[in-house]
């Protein structure tokens, strides 16, 4: 915590509050934009066409799947909880959706429904046993993240479902837009927009900091902490779900496969955004620029030339240092 | 007869931790427009039975008035709900929001947008500006983090909050056990504003000589009974010493 120097300064027996410490530079997402903009400039020196249409179209395609799954991890995470679980749900429910739709003949939409409640129920249940049971849902989840992938694999036999029609939804949700836009960044920008807006300008924004802020402080102030984390949870396996029936959608096939380490690469996007692990901090705008960031890497090497191997380094390496701009710049990232 | 000025009473109120006891059978009239030190050792007492006022625990034995009606409360939600606001030393205000979301935590208002309903930040804003220069705070910026406010800082802001929220009774914990002098005079300023605008004031700490120079009557704890309870300008400083080091040397022989 930064000393208080001279900043009640002009006493006369009145306190002095605030000194908008806060300048540009100490916004949440501050970090991740540094460390975005650095990167962008590094790959647009070393990899031909980094700066071009098709691959920002395509920088922002990769960085929707992902980033949706992360702002639902970043609200969880910032109400003081985590869900290792997504990675799992991303597979389990665009299969229960294929199911029904391929093999039983059930309409697109129903089975998207079907499939999007069983997500709820999922997280809801990730809730109620933390919550319930008082273990940390760091447990909760990993168990369940195994239970899941064990469950498709079982229904499955491991093999994908695959769809090779035509549909409405799935045309909806993965389509090709005009200009090579896929339909999967609209849905990103339209889902961060209302996530932000809930959580900068909402009552319900203010609960879930406060939530994972203090849980106990919330709670005396008559915010109902328990409901604050049961809906996150929910939010945050539907989500996952929502962005594994657009990866179907796109791809024309699930597999039980689909989804393996996903929750990592979501935890990792809310953290470079400035996120807070512990709870109490964190920003949806950030988690969307550390989707786009990793996205950015991912196709800056392939266009660099380098093997994509390189990848999960890069990435770690940035997950380190955007955490340190944050603590540098003291906008609280990271620390309690 | 009943005090008209009496906001709470408690009768012969008793508590006990499995076999601990806690109170012994304590009464207390707490009356508006008063501040009330609470003194008294680590074990007096003292926090179970503010625990107990503002709804914590319920007491094993004893009754509650409050307003001249029994009352028996099941939450501290409930005490706050009728105007019983307790401000903890470190449990006030969350350090990672802003001044602003602090004081509304809870109780945000909210501007109508069809059927959402959006934090009406402008409005919030007048009103905690007003609410805290009313108790004679400058403000410059509310969107600072609580994190950054020292800790006469947050019981402003809290004291503050509590009452723009209608507390009729602000019981304070340790309210300036870990301030500056300087600091514990703007406090203590802020305590006698509360007291002047009819609220009635519980101050709690160890340390008689923090108390004594706002309180207009002290109230003396001694392992779970209550030793006397004075008016402060009938009993000097060096008479409640002697009566607090009495028992003291008399409980230790």
């Amino acid at each position: 915590m930064p000393k208080r120097n001279a900043s009640s300064a002009e006493w006369q027996g009145v306190t002095l509050l605030g000194i908008n410490r806060r300048t540009t530079l100490q916004q949440k997402e501050m970090g991740v934009l540094i460390a975005t903009i650095a990167t962008g400039i590094l790959f647009t020196i070393f990899a031909r066409n980094f700066i071009s249409w098709a691959n920002l179209v395509t920088v922002l395609t990769m960085a929707s799947e992902l980033g949706i799954v992360a702002i639902g991890m970043t609200f969880l995470l910032i109400s003081g909880e985590i869900d290792l679980s997504v990675g799992s749900v991303f597979a389990t429910i665009p299969l229960i959706m294929a199911m029904l739709f391929v093999y039983h003949g059930i309409s697109e939409w129903i089975g998207m429904g079907i499939a999007l409640l069983v997500a709820a129920g999922i997280g809801y249940l990730n809730g109620q046993i933390t919550i319930g049971t008082g273990i940390p849902s760091f447990i909760t989840t990993l168990g369940m993240m195994m239970f899941w992938r064990g469950i498709v694999l079982a229904l499955t036999g491991g093999r994908p479902v695959a769809f090779f029609g035509r549909s409405t939804l799935l045309a909806i949700l993965g389509g090709l837009l005009p200009g090579g836009v896929r339909a999967v960044s609209i849905w990103f920008v339209v889902l961060v927009f209302i996530l932000w807006l809930v959580l900068e300008k909402m009552r319900y924004g203010n609960w879930v900091v406060a939530t994972g802020g203090n849980k106990d402080i919330a709670r005396e102030l008559g915010v109902n902490v328990r409901k604050v984390k049961l809906i996150n949870f929910t939010l945050t396996a539907v989500l996952a779900g929502f962005a594994g029936c657009i990866q179907f959608a796109r791809l024309g096939s699930a597999s039980p496969a689909y989804g393996e380490g996903l929750e990592l690469e979501a935890i990792a996007a809310s953290v470079i955004g400035g996120t807070s692990l512990v709870g109490g901090y964190g920003s949806i705008l950030g988690t969307f620029l550390g989707a786009l960031l990793m996205a950015i890497i991912r196709s800056g090497l392939v266009l660099a030339g380098a093997p994509a191997y390189w990848y999960r380094s890069f990435v770690g390496a940035i997950v380190i240092i955007a955490v340190i701009i944050n603590r540098k710049l003291g906008s609280g990232g990271s620390q309690k | 007869m009943r005090d008209p000025d009496a906001l709470l009473e408690v009768r012969g109120l008793k508590k006990a931790f499995g076999g601990v006891v806690a109170l012994r059978g304590i009464d207390l009239t707490l009356e508006r427009r008063q501040i009330i030190g609470l003194v008294g050792d680590n074990g007096a007492g003292k926090s179970t039975l503010i625990k107990i006022i503002s709804g914590v625990y319920p007491p094993d034995e004893g009754e509650i008035q409050y307003e001249g009606k029994p009352i028996r409360f099941s939450s501290p939600m409930e005490a706050r709900g009728v105007g019983i606001e307790t401000v903890y030393q470190h449990l006030a205000l969350i350090p990672q929001m802003s001044i602003l979301r602090n004081f509304f935590l809870g109780k945000e208002m909210l501007r109508r947008i069809g059927p959402f309903g959006f934090m009406d930040f402008n409005d919030m804003r007048g009103i905690c500006k007003e609410a805290l220069e009313g108790l004679g705070i400058r403000v410059r910026c509310l969107d600072e983090d609580v994190s950054f406010l020292s800790g006469g800082e947050r019981q402003a802001v809290a004291i503050a909050r509590a009452l723009h929220f209608g507390a009729k009774l602000l019981i304070l914990d340790e309210p300036t056990a870990a301030l500056s002098v300087r600091e514990t005079e703007t406090v203590l300023n802020y305590i006698i504003e509360a007291r002047n605008r009819g609220l009635a004031v519980i101050f709690i700490t160890h340390s008689l000589h923090q108390v004594y120079p706002v309180a207009d009557r002290l109230v003396i704890l001694e392992h779970g009974r209550k030793i006397g309870d004075f008016k402060r300008d009938e009993v000097a400083l060096e008479d409640l010493t002697g009566i607090i080091r009495g028992t003291q040397t008399k409980d230790s022989s």
